[in-house]
């Protein structure tokens, strides 16, 4: 029993940053039907950016996370201005194009700029931990839960609350209309990736907290985020969440679990297996929205 | 006047181009490999085989407009039943070419029935799916695939041809090498499959597969049948992907299950955006770019002036960094690219004449942007 | 029973609600073998939605439609054409990247055979069959007056146009029984004519079922056989166009003051 435990709050952990990963997801491709395949891209920068910051220029580490979140959402908000916005009332695949070539520069150029080898991110908690009952509680996994939970609720409340959000969701619902009665379409694209620039560095760096490292090869998670954002729905945010923290919960379930005759690392597709299975179900997943059909 | 240019343009609509270029294209498809060197002859190589799956592709993406990001699975399963019956059984390339192509069919069968209850997107991430799934499969099942070391592909043989490393064929005075070979084979499949699905698309099925694309129930109110529409766009486009891969990996001749990658999957739906969403000779056009590219910028990029960074690197970042500056200046891709060049071209030619005739070339792309931007 | 002593069409308690919203109740009418029968209504009295349950697209909550004797609600959408209910649609069903010609092919789909193989193999079978459904699908064309423009892309040709297309795409369905959404919206007063002419042949020439959904009155009280008035989604009126008009209920609850101005003209 202490074993699942320790496996459920790992699961939750790890369902935190793929909720984080598929929150970046779900802001842009609510707004404007994008699938940002440059999320886990961003995810990779954002991990390096704060190990930059702490480690290279020995910034305090709360102020190198806080410089690398502006820094990438106004890198985000810049790239998505200078270059998207070049190509907006194109067809969605070429924005979706873009979107990839952009994760194959990013892919390639942070191994190139820092090499293949693992560096350390520059955090205070290491693998200090408290124990309760036998289940060890890494500090940096309940960072995880509780920045994410604090995250996630600001995103909440900004959705609900503010001019902004209030754009956003106009802008999801019907971009024509929006734009028809003063909506800043353009502005609330920026502000979508640079929202998912922001979410990506904190995503990024408790992915490479304890036990990880800040490696080329973070950015595959994002792959795995896939079936978190098919489970949500891919215009729920809240069904981001949801099917985040049921991703995380299931791949490490399977990583304690899974019997041996469905081969190793079979955890990595287990989040695929179950996506699968659920699809066949609910073809617009747990949360999401079934298209009118017009005839 | 109209008659005979319509007359022409039917005539033109039943080959596929104007007949004159397409056999300027024969001819120079032909002789190319006598034009380039060891490097460059294989690059091509490359190209023609990717443009077989890539036609494959275009067909289920570009035709029946089911999103799939899952080819490079279609492309192993070929690989791996090449392997199974050519290396394992050491069974003749006339037997595991074909056999490569129908399991590769038979897996998108299996794979159809799911496009029928989703759309867009979700068949997309669905389809990634499939290539994860089939990754744990090739790199945890050792009989098949050689687990994660990877393991060698067979050579194509067909009874007395050879088409091993080393081996050549001496046509009167002719000398063709093994990547000669392997490119006129390619040439030969590639080109057998853009008639088959040349003919596809102008008769009943491709019509069918195009009005579910445009309108899915209006297809249905007028008798078309949504369940085998779909199911046959897969299996066509998995068939091609089995042959694609199998030819691939022979050529090869070792592959690791690394290799069939998401990002193999990306690099065809790239490569028939750039070339042409729903045409035949998009495929080709976009497999020259997407899979000759890195080749260029290899011979293009200094071996020694890199400044320490490594050339695969470098190759990467300009790779990614063309293609987004390629859809921020051409969204329509190469036959947007050729548009323009086109009008431009009769622009010139026709100074001082009515400039009537260009709406004709430019109108059908409008269209397919339309088409695609709901 | 024969299967010709049957109407075409029988609609029998025929409701659909979406949710808490009603497209329609409590439809009973039938439709009479070679009749010409027009439904109309104000915008959002259900008129649409009715077609889209007669072909299959939409499922009805109540109620049953049996066409030529058989339960069409047992058909699957696919089969209907095959069954012999062919459709146009108020805003254009067209497959706007397929030529005109190709388009009308399209719903000779139902009668063609040619698989994935035969087609890309180009066997003489194809070829032939081919061939045969282009004349056919060329016919229907032509006698919807637009010919000449076969082998244009549908997505450049003028709205008008385009319609004409629909009726000839339902047309070379060979369809006992057509469907009409509002084949006139939208147009100018002589494409109006030139389409009711269109109609009237269709009905006289072909050995055809129609049933018209349609928001101009001048047309349908012109053209139409009997007319059945929707309001709200029920039905108020049915019977000859004469009848309808002097109707005090359509009158009062539909026809209004706007368009008593339409109805006097089309008396005189």
């Amino acid at each position: 029993m202490t074993a699942f435990f320790q496996l459920l709050f790992q699961g939750i952990a790890l369902g935190c940053i793929y909720a984080l990963v598929a929150l970046g997801f779900t802001v842009v491709y609510r707004a404007s039907k994008v699938i940002n395949f440059a999320q886990g891209s961003l995810l990779l920068v954002g991990a390096y950016l704060v190990s930059v910051l702490a480690t290279g220029l020995n910034l305090p580490f709360v102020l190198a996370v806080i410089a690398a979140i502006a820094l990438l959402a106004a890198g985000c908000a810049i790239f998505q201005m200078m270059v998207l916005q070049r190509v907006l009332g194109q067809p969605v695949f070429v924005l979706v194009m873009i979107t990839i070539g952009l994760s194959i520069v990013i892919d390639a150029a942070i191994p190139a700029i820092f090499g293949g080898n693992a560096r350390i991110l520059g955090d205070p908690w290491g693998a200090s931990a408290v124990h309760v009952g036998g289940v060890t509680f890494n500090w940096v996994r309940i960072w995880t839960v509780l920045c994410t939970a604090l995250i996630l609720a600001l995103y909440f409340v900004f959705d609900r609350f503010s001019r902004y959000g209030l754009a956003m969701r106009a802008t999801a619902a019907d971009e024509e209309a929006a734009l028809a009665v003063g909506v800043p379409v353009r502005r609330v694209y920026a502000l979508t990736w640079a929202i998912a620039g922001g979410v990506a560095v904190v995503g990024g760096l408790f992915l490479a907290g304890f036990p990880g490292s800040v490696n080329p090869s973070l950015g595959n998670v994002s792959l795995r985020a896939f079936p978190a954002i098919i489970l949500g729905g891919l215009d729920s945010p809240p069904g981001a969440v949801v099917g985040g923290i049921t991703i995380g919960i299931v791949e490490v379930m399977a990583s304690g679990y899974a019997p041996g005759w469905l081969g190793s690392d079979f955890s990595a597709v287990a989040p695929y297996v179950v996506m699968i299975l659920v699809l066949l179900c609910r073809p617009y997943g747990l949360f999401g929205t079934r298209p009118v059909e017009r005839v | 006047m109209t008659r005979l240019a319509s007359l022409r343009r039917r005539l033109g609509a039943r080959i596929g181009a104007k007949p004159a270029a397409v056999l300027a294209i024969a001819i120079l498809a032909i002789v190319l490999p006598f034009g380039l060197d060891a490097f460059w002859l294989t690059t091509a190589t490359f190209v023609l085989i990717a443009a077989i799956g890539a036609l494959g592709l275009n067909v289920l993406t570009g035709y029946t407009g089911q999103i799939s990001l899952g080819h490079a699975f279609f492309l192993a399963v070929g690989a791996y039943t090449a392997a199974v019956l050519g290396g394992t059984a050491r069974l003749t390339a006339a037997i595991w070419l074909p056999a490569a192509g129908v399991v590769a069919a038979l897996c998108g069968a299996l794979v159809g029935p799911t496009a029928l209850r989703l759309r867009g997107l979700y068949l997309a991430i669905v389809t990634i799916g499939l290539v994860f799934i089939g990754q744990h499969i090739w790199f945890n099942v050792a009989a098949i695939s050689g687990g994660p070391g990877g393991r060698s592909f067979p050579p194509v043989t067909f009874g007395a041809f050879d088409f091993s490393p080393g081996q050549q064929l001496t046509l009167g005075g002719l000398v063709i090498d093994h990547n000669g070979l392997y490119y006129y084979l390619a040439l030969i499949i590639l080109a057998a499959a853009m008639l088959f699905i040349w003919n596809l698309v102008r008769g009943r099925p491709g019509r069918a597969m195009q009005a579910v694309r445009d309108r899915e129930i209006a297809a249905a109110i007028m008798g078309v049948n949504l369940a085998r529409t779909k199911m046959s766009a897969f299996v066509v486009s998995s068939f091609l992907a089995g042959v694609s891969g199998a030819l691939y990996a022979s050529y090869l001749s070792f592959a690791t299950p690394g290799q069939w990658s998401l990002l193999l999957s990306v690099q065809y739906v790239a490569a028939i955006i750039v070339g042409g969403i729903g045409t035949v000779w998009g495929a080709l056009l976009g497999s020259m770019v997407i899979f000759a590219l890195p080749s260029v910028l290899q011979s293009l990029i200094p071996q020694s002036s890199s400044g320490g960074l490594p050339i695969d690197d470098i190759s990467s970042i300009a790779y990614g960094l063309l293609i987004i500056v390629f859809f921020v200046l051409e969204p329509r891709g190469v036959v947007g690219l050729g548009a323009r060049v086109a009008s431009l071209w009769s622009r010139v030619a026709m100074r001082g004449g009515k400039g009537g005739g260009l709406s004709e070339e430019t109108q059908p792309l409008e269209r397919r942007e339309a088409t695609w931007a709901r | 029973m024969t299967a010709s002593a049957a109407p075409m069409l029988e609609v029998r308690d025929l409701t659909l609600r979406f949710g808490s919203v009603t497209a329609f109740a409590d439809l009973s009418f039938d439709v009479a073998r070679g009749e010409l029968f027009a439904v109309i209504g104000p915008n959002g009295a259900g008129k649409t939605s009715l077609f889209n349950v007669l072909s299959r697209a939409y499922v009805p909550t109540a109620g049953s439609v049996r066409f030529d004797g058989a339960d069409l609600l047992r058909l699957r959408i696919s089969a209907l054409a095959g069954a012999g209910v062919a459709r146009t649609f108020q805003n254009l069903g067209l497959f706007g990247e397929l030529t005109a010609l190709e388009n009308v092919l399209i719903g000779r789909h139902h009668l063609m055979r040619s698989g994935t193989l035969r087609s890309g193999l180009w066997l003489g079978y194809a070829r032939r069959e081919e061939r045969r459904h282009r004349a056919a699908a060329m016919e229907a064309l032509e006698f919807t007056g637009i010919g000449h423009h076969a082998h244009a892309p549908t997505g450049t040709l003028p709205f008008g146009i385009q319609k004409r297309v629909e009726i000839a795409r339902a047309l070379a369905m060979e369809p006992k029984l057509m469907l009409l959404d509002e084949p006139v919206a939208g147009m100018s007063v002589s494409e109006r004519e030139e389409i009711t002419a269109l109609v009237r042949r269709l009905h006289r020439e072909r050995d055809l079922t129609l049933l018209l959904v349609e928001h101009d009155m001048g047309m349908v009280m012109r053209i139409a056989q009997r007319v059945l008035v929707l309001d709200f989604g029920r039905v108020i009126a049915i019977g000859t166009p004469a009848e309808v008009q002097r109707d005090e209920r359509v009158i009062r609850a539909y026809l209004g003051e706007e368009l008593e101005g339409d109805l006097a003209e089309v008396r005189r």
